[in-house]
């Protein structure tokens, strides 16, 4: 058995430990489909810039201890702790996933650890195994992973016409406090047809074990339905993050993502976007703040099936120390898919000389009436603007924190969700601190 | 206020600044004149502290200290301000956050408190009435989509804020049409007293009929080759600077 494989065996007698419900049968059919594949190799183009072998890892060491059964954890004060602050920060109807498993929702920032809470308009209830059997037409090989492991998950749905007092937070906590821990979290959000709903997907982890979170969230936008959607990943800058978020949008739906990545050792987030009627809009922004050796790796796909469909994409990264950072943005623009209006652009801001981006954003066309185009921008604190604002008064720390701030501001100023605006700033500014401070 | 003496400075390979000497006391305006390439620009940045030209000879008192040895924020601080020749464009940063920070910077230094939000607008207002601003340009990014005259007027309202000690304005009047001209002028008046030093570094003489200098030089190969009161930049102005250049030859 080579390092960097799962050990499939001790996989199997994982999933043969898990409780013999409605769920076992699409384990099963999971186990089979990911022990053909494996996790993807930098072999593998998607993969090529990040390397899973840390994550394989720790999940060969993982399952060796769940392959004897998992105790059943209780969601500790440091959990409880971090969500009661998220929730004083943001105001939203919080639900938490600690450690993969649903725990309830936050009342007065407290966990109410009842299941199937009720809010109006919205029904959350556990995922069914009908919610699973149907991603997994459209699976790749984390997917599998995540399903054939699967314990628990978060089924949304919003009514059709309905629009939330406010926005909906889902908190993706990791505990690590106790010892080495992988987990898989899985959540389906279904958006009725004229709803309007924004939605937080917030992603934290505590304790000082190693970690690895594999997350697929499924976002269902029936017609003219509108979804603003913000990812946040704040996780211990020693664990590791593989999230997919899949969407597939109706008639005159839209997407509005934008995705905030500032903790984790090693990030991998997809975002999948399938227009499957016209008149959709996807929108999708990304900005991330890496410094010391931290890999973040974001891969965008929108494929416009058909059209008329607009979709836009912005991302931003600011790297300092020995940070390695990945943007692969592809607009795959189908034969029928005339009419179609994609634009793409990634810009990057480099610190420190020994900081790495890989950048390529694609678009690969196969109708003729189209609109397409993008690019890629890298390059260092502007020299001029520095001794500027140092002409001015202000310390050399102090204009690169100006500077950099900026070129950020240019990401925030395009989140929808206000609730979450000073929160995120915040968040910004505290980690611009300690990568312009690195970079002196 | 500022002694230079015998500064040498070079970019890259290049020597720009060729032992020049200059005395600047509080109260006073100085005209540096020349044609392109004499090292007008040069002087100012080097003053200002752009750390891409090296000093390799001379000496510059500023209040007494070596101003060589300080940051160009400590600078600043001190009091000395650049009105640069092309103000960079900084999308993002709000002109009014950076005129604040500017302005604040300063008064930690001079210790004096901290001006709140209230009073910095009120002051901000004030001077931009004096240079006939449009006030929408202060919730703007610094410089950002500004036509060249709205930041020359930028690095004058800058200037009239900070009140610096002294205020060296790099070709503040190019490009500039009479109104914005005038406009300019009257910032720079404005500053005038017997505590402040003005060094305005130009092309044309044509400021010079609004803002009457005590003192003119001309600055010709890194140095200054003739020195006088207005009259010489009418002279300038006549002659041409081949004339200073040969007399100052002959």
């Amino acid at each position: 058995m080579s390092p960097s494989t799962i050990d499939t065996e001790l996989l199997e007698q994982a999933v043969e430990k898990l409780p013999a419900d409605a769920l076992m049968p699409q384990r099963k059919q999971a186990l089979t489909q990911f022990a053909a594949t494996g996790f993807p190799t930098t072999r593998h183009e998607d993969w090529k810039y990040t390397n899973l072998a840390p994550a394989i890892e720790l999940s060969n060491l993982w399952l060796r201890e769940a392959a004897r059964g998992l105790p059943e954890l209780a969601v500790s004060p440091s959990v409880r702790e971090y969500a009661g602050n998220l929730a004083a920060g943001i105001d939203a109807h919080w639900l938490v996933i600690a450690n993969g498993l649903y725990r309830g929702n936050l009342q007065d920032g407290a966990l109410e650890e009842a299941r199937g809470i009720s809010l109006p308009g919205l029904e959350i209830a556990s995922i069914a195994s009908d919610d699973v059997a149907r991603s997994m037409a459209a699976s790749d090989a984390m997917t599998h992973f995540n399903t054939a492991l699967l314990r628990d998950a978060l089924h949304v749905r919003i009514d059709a016409d309905h629009e939330p007092d406010k926005p909906l937070g889902l908190l993706v906590i990791d505990d690590a406090s106790a010892g080495a821990t992988v987990s898989q979290a899985r959540v389906v959000i279904e958006a009725g047809p004229m709803s309007r709903a924004q939605i937080i997907e917030y992603h934290a982890s505590v304790g000082r074990h190693e970690h690895f979170a594999n997350v697929v969230t499924e976002l269902d936008i029936a017609q003219n339905a509108k979804i603003d959607y913000l990812r946040i990943q704040d996780r211990d800058r020693s664990h590791f993050q593989i999230g997919r978020l899949r969407a597939t949008l109706g008639r005159d739906a839209t997407l509005h993502h934008s995705a905030l990545d500032l903790g984790g050792a090693l990030i991998r987030n997809d975002v999948i976007a399938e227009i499957a009627a016209p008149g959709a809009g996807v929108e999708l922004y990304g900005l991330y703040l890496a410094d010391g050796t931290q890999h973040i790796d974001n891969h965008t796909r929108v494929d416009h099936k058909v059209g008329p469909a607009n979709s836009r994409e912005e991302y931003r990264g600011i790297l300092s120390d020995e940070a390695r950072c990945v943007f692969n943005g592809k607009a795959i623009v189908h034969s029928d898919a005339d009419g179609t209006d994609a634009h793409q652009a990634n810009h990057n801001l480099l610190l420190s000389d020994k900081a790495e981006i890989d950048t390529k954003p694609e678009l690969e066309i196969y109708a003729d009436d189209v609109k397409c185009s993008h690019g890629a921008t890298v390059g260092q604190l502007d020299k001029a603007a520095l001794f500027y604002l140092r002409s001015r008064g202000l310390d050399h720390a102090e204009a690169a924190r100006v500077l950099t701030r900026a070129f950020a501001a240019a990401i925030v100023a395009r989140t929808r969700i206000g609730n979450a605006r000073s929160h995120i700033e915040n968040l910004i500014d505290r980690r611009l601190e300690e990568l312009v401070g690195g970079s002196l | 206020m500022l002694e230079i003496k015998n500064l040498k400075a070079r970019i890259g390979d290049a020597e720009i600044l060729n032992g020049l000497s200059l005395l600047v006391n509080p109260g006073e305006v100085h005209a540096i004149m020349g044609p392109n390439g004499s090292g007008k620009s040069t002087l100012a940045l080097v003053l200002a502290g752009h750390e891409d030209y090296v000093v390799t000879e001379g000496s510059v008192l500023f209040m007494g200290r070596n101003l060589l040895e300080l940051d160009p924020e400590e600078r600043a601080r001190m009091g000395i301000f650049l009105g640069f020749q092309y103000p960079v464009e900084i999308a993002g940063v709000n002109n009014a956050y950076l005129l604040k920070a500017a302005l604040n910077a300063r008064r930690r230094e001079l210790g004096e408190t901290e001006v709140d939000a209230f009073e910095f607008l009120k002051l901000a207002r004030e001077k931009m009435a004096l240079l006939d601003m449009d006030p929408a340009l202060l919730n703007r990014g610094v410089n950002e989509g500004f036509s060249g005259g709205e930041k020359k007027r930028n690095e004058v309202l800058q200037m009239a804020v900070l009140e610096p000690r002294l205020a060296i304005l790099d070709e503040t009047d190019s490009g500039l049409d009479i109104d914005a001209l005038k406009a300019v002028a009257n910032g720079v008046n404005s500053l005038r007293d017997p505590e402040h030093a003005i060094v305005l570094v130009t092309h044309y003489q044509r400021l010079l009929d609004y803002v009457e200098p005590d003192f003119v030089h001309v600055l010709s190969d890194g140095r200054i080759i003739r020195s006088g009161d207005k009259s010489l930049a009418l002279q300038l102005e006549e002659k041409g600077y081949d004339w200073a250049r040969e007399a100052a030859n002959a």
